[in-house]
């Protein structure tokens, strides 16, 4: 259950995939060396997702490459009965591809932060964990990102 | 939550992730050198993937590449037993693409019992047309007597309903002789999942090169997660023996009172 999400967090941090597998074995052999220091009663979770992310971290920096996050939408991602017009459908390829193309535009630690929050569906508390940063970090660079987001997409979305 | 926070969210859904690697053989691999550096056997040989490299250790454990049979039995009885307090979560860790096999200590109430609810009962013909899959169909097993399709499923989920009968021992869980059950993986991951008690048994099997998950013994539970909400269990029901087998981007499903060598043939004359 919870080597999809390794995997991914690592490749938002990496965008690599090789890396991001490596970084993802490594956490969880480390996980599991370290499981005598895991507070009993915490959840899994975040703790294990900052361990991936701080290898993950370790791997980017050694590899010394800042690429975007590659993210392609995906063609096929619809129930077979919410088959939208072909242009319904390319309205909202549209969309989601101006949205995804504002975020790969994000610094950095923003496009983190929505990468690990919105697009992985991270709890706040495991955002934090994976970002290394402290949950009032991670809700200030989302706002920031959401602000950017919705003046790179003007009128397209509500506030 | 915003419109824009909504529409982020979506959009993680639609991305097309890069596909999660197998890692689970790799890290039992490692952890079991890292505690016996002695290797005792050779493993079986991985398939074939795109990134090779990937399968290789980092340079901080390339140490030893011989490596040490690890089932999961016995990674789950002699590694994580140590650690009980977060061994469930742990063992979280195994799956197939679009199933999980969760092992708790203690199990769930069991839930009272009540009908099988397997969606809106069609024609094979009719579901051919309306799933976004071509359906397989046990050869080994006669027609099935009732087909049923369950459209909430992102990409459909395809339920074959089979009569107790020769070969076919009614199943207490479903009182069918064979329960199919079949949906995309890729489009619904960790969709449904196994909740299994310590005395249930697990085994990985590989079924004509697919992955796959043979469960059988102490009764286990088998629950969909409802696809907006996808961290809420639902659908709680007690399971007999379940093959869970991963056949390219679909999760296939059989359940019945079979024995594992009978599910594996029906696995194999699925077409």
């Amino acid at each position: 259950m919870h080597q999809t999400i390794a995997f991914r967090t690592a490749w938002v941090i990496t965008r690599n995939e090789p890396d991001a597998e490596e970084a993802a074995q490594d956490a969880f052999v480390k996980a599991h060396a370290a499981l005598g220091r895991f507070r009993e009663g915490a959840p899994f979770r975040p703790w294990l997702l900052a361990i991936v992310a701080n290898e993950a971290r370790n791997r980017l920096r050694s590899a010394g490459r800042r690429t975007g996050l590659a993210l392609r939408v995906a063609e096929e991602r619809r129930p077979d009965d919410a088959v939208p017009s072909p242009e319904a459908a390319l309205l909202d390829s549209e969309r989601r591809e101006r949205l995804r193309a504002a975020i790969e535009r994000l610094p950095d630690p923003a496009r983190e932060a929505v990468a690990c929050r919105y697009l992985l569906d991270l709890s706040e508390e495991e955002t934090a964990a994976a970002l290394d940063c402290p949950r009032g970090t991670v809700k200030s660079r989302l706002s920031r990102a959401l602000d950017r987001l919705r003046v790179e997409l003007g009128e397209e979305v509500q506030a | 939550m915003s419109e824009l926070e909504s529409r982020l969210t979506q959009l993680g859904r639609e991305l097309d992730w890069p596909a999660t690697p197998e890692l689970a053989p790799v890290v039992a691999r490692r952890i079991r050198e890292a505690e016996a550096p002695a290797p005792e056997a050779e493993s079986p040989a991985p398939a074939p993937r795109r990134h090779r490299r990937r399968l290789l250790p980092p340079a901080g454990f390339r140490r030893s590449l011989a490596i040490a049979v690890v089932a999961l039995l016995v990674l789950a009885g002699g590694v994580f037993a140590a650690v009980p307090n977060v061994r469930d979560s742990v063992l979280d860790f195994f799956g197939l693409q679009g199933a999980t096999v969760e092992r708790r200590q203690e199990l769930p109430p069991a839930p009272p019992p009540g009908p099988l609810t397997l969606g809106q009962r069609t024609t094979l013909a009719a579901a051919r047309d309306s799933l976004a899959f071509d359906p397989l169909v046990p050869e080994a097993a006669e027609p099935p007597d009732g087909v049923y399709v369950e459209r909430a499923v992102p990409g459909g989920l395809l339920s074959l309903a089979y009569r107790a009968r020769a070969g076919l021992p009614e199943a207490k869980s479903t009182g069918l002789g064979l329960l199919v059950t079949e949906f995309r993986g890729d489009l619904m991951p960790e969709y449904a999942g196994k909740i299994a008690g310590q005395a249930t048994r697990v085994e990985r099997l590989t079924v004509d090169g697919h992955r796959a998950l043979w469960l059988e013994g102490a009764p286990h539970f088998f629950f969909y997660r409802a696809p907006d909400q996808p961290f809420r269990e639902e659908r709680l029901r007690i399971a007999q023996n379940v093959l869970l087998l991963e056949d390219g981007r679909l999760l296939v499903r059989l359940e019945g009172a079979f024995d594992r060598e009978r599910a594996v043939e029906l696995a194999r004359s699925l077409r």
